[in-house]
């Protein structure tokens, strides 16, 4: 089996309701509709036999995309199911129902960046401490930790360069 | 049966890293377990970030101590698959050299400790005498004992002389036969086996559910090792073989990573004999906007990398998976059904690595109930005591 052949099947299975982009001789993207995440994530998993490495969340202005990187062993290639879940709301199917490796990614995202996984078996947090504020989620673009970090360094190169002018 | 639950943590009692289970025990016996991890999270992601390319592999190499080349590695490869930047092969070389010489060091510790827990103490000194070695000779090849700081995309930040090619062979003719007898010493040893053999069995597809890597699968006879499936430095045109146990228990572990260290040892001598002078380092002189992933094989198991750009010179999104973080869930799948003196065995015999500072925790015993609190030492004399019958008994 190539990567033409793992190419080919996920079209063949998947090329219904997502598009698949082959990167180079060893990467693989495929973007999925929420919709569709659980059926991809399954058909990946359970069929094509894919390792999960890991997830992948990324803070867009629209939407949060979260990326499940599986790995081909025997192959040497990896396929990233691209998925995503639209703001406001940030809901999308949790992975972890299929098999537990997806359990602590899972939650860890969820921490960082605020995507709702629906029926995950362990919603708790994983990341955050327990008396860290109820909705604030650090690696968003507009979470008020970063807002502080850049006024902090803004201020300070206010005053480096009040110092340095002469 | 009554059940009692029995909070380990969040300090690692035997391995001082925090982390924090909470064990549920009939009797003796384990029936459910609780884990919780991130008691030290630092922000890396987030501060490379604010990083340039060329500064991120400095700070990777602090995400551990130990794998202080697999992160920097993985990252360069990530970086690589997004520019489609080529290493000259004596950056591969150099390369190679240094990801075996932290793979013999890490499992050397590894080993050293794994004894100390199970009172072969003589074990631990053996082990740590012969890793002392191999850490000066990453002092004299890249300056540290420890945060090697050797890679770049495209290649090697400092070249390794060829005068100091012999030196390598020094180390490894000084630490071959020692590193033999103590494989040989732990295959050979009957209470080792009964001790060690059938503890914490992680099942063939129970390592494929929980998607754990490195030694923890290969011990479970799952053949992946990322080294041989998307070879990168050299390991391609090496003479090497991924090492496989079909057990799944501890001693299969051990078994696994002492085996390890003679391929290590083999694959340098290799290194040695084929490297020749030339260029190690291609200057990459711009990131393409797109995404890369990147993973190498630590000798815990798998890093995993993906970085993505805008074609800025900042990545605007990184994300960094440690091996620890997908094997430490199956300790829930190896640990039901132990016994409460083999619980910190089977998660030492994954080799977790956490990072390292900690938040304080305050425990109080009920007043002059002392019995309440297991330290450290009264979990290790529990580990030693069962050795010590089973030794009695063979």
């Amino acid at each position: 089996m190539t990567i033409e052949d793992v190419v080919n099947e996920l079209q063949e299975q998947l090329g219904s309701f997502a598009a698949i982009f082959q990167r180079n001789q060893k990467r693989v993207y495929v973007d999925v509709p929420p919709e569709q995440t659980l059926q991809a994530n399954r058909y990946v998993f359970e069929t094509m036999k894919g390792r999960l490495a890991t997830a992948t969340g990324r803070d867009t202005p629209e939407r949060i995309e979260v990326l499940y990187h599986y790995c081909f062993d025997s192959l040497g290639i990896v396929v990233t199911v691209r998925t995503w879940a639209l703001k406001p709301d940030c809901e999308l199917e949790s992975v972890a129902t299929i098999f537990p490796g997806a359990n602590f990614i899972e939650r860890e995202i969820y921490d960082l960046l605020g995507v709702k996984f629906l029926n995950h078996p362990d919603p708790r947090r994983l990341i955050l401490s327990d008396d860290w504020p109820e909705g604030v989620h650090p690696l968003r673009n507009d979470s008020p930790i970063r807002r502080a970090r850049n006024e902090t360094q803004e201020f300070m190169r206010a005053i480096t360069d009040e110092v340095t002018t002469p | 049966m009554k059940r009692t639950v029995i909070p380990v943590g969040p300090f690692h009692p035997i391995q001082e890293e925090p982390e924090f289970f909470q064990l549920t025990v009939e009797g003796e016996r384990v029936v459910d377990v609780d884990v919780r991890i991130s008691y030290n999270h630092r922000g890396i992601e987030r501060l490379c970030q604010d990083l340039t390319y060329d500064q991120i592999p400095f700070i990777l190499a602090r995400i551990c101590g130990i794998c202080s080349a697999s992160h920097p590695i993985a990252f360069c490869k990530a970086c690589e698959d997004l520019s489609g930047a080529e290493v000259p092969l004596r950056g591969k070389y150099l390369r190679t050299i240094i990801c075996e010489l932290e793979r013999i060091h890490s499992h050397l510790l590894w080993a050293g400790l794994a004894g100390h827990f199970i009172g072969y103490n003589t074990v631990f000194m053996w082990a740590w005498k012969y890793r002392e070695p191999v850490l000066d000779l990453l002092e004299t090849l890249v300056g540290n004992r420890n945060n090697y700081e050797n890679f770049v995309t495209g290649g090697c930040r400092r070249d390794i002389p060829q005068e100091m090619m012999p030196d390598i062979i020094k180390v490894m003719d000084e630490i071959q036969g020692p590193c033999e007898m103590l494989t040989n010493a732990v295959l050979d040893d009957p209470v080792l086996k009964v001790r060690l053999g059938g503890v914490g069995i992680l099942t063939y597809e129970d390592a494929v559910k929980w998607c754990t890597t490195g030694p923890t699968t290969r011990a479970s006879g799952v053949p992946i090792d990322v080294r041989a499936d998307e070879p990168y430095a050299c390991y391609d045109i090496l003479d090497w073989q991924v090492i496989t146990q079909p057990q799944g228990d501890v001693f299969a572990k051990v078994v696994v990573r002492m085996l390890e260290v003679l391929e290590a040892i083999k694959i340098l001598r290799q290194c040695v004999e084929q490297i020749e002078p030339g260029p190690w380092r291609n200057e990459v002189r711009e990131m393409p906007e797109g995404e890369g992933i990147g993973h190498a094989e630590a000798p815990r198991g798998e890093t995993f990398h993906y970085v993505c750009s805008d074609g800025t010179n900042y990545p605007i999104r990184y994300k960094v998976r440690a091996p620890t973080y997908v094997n430490l869930p199956s300790f829930r799948a190896s640990v039901i059904g132990q016994e409460l003196a083999d619980a910190m065995l089977t998660v030492a015999a994954m080799d977790p690595c956490y990072s390292c500072t900690e938040r304080m925790q305050v425990i109080r015993p009920r007043l002059g109930n002392k019995k309440e609190v297991l330290d450290q030492k009264a979990l290790l004399e529990m580990s030693w005591a069962k050795t010590e019958r089973i030794r009695k008994s063979v």
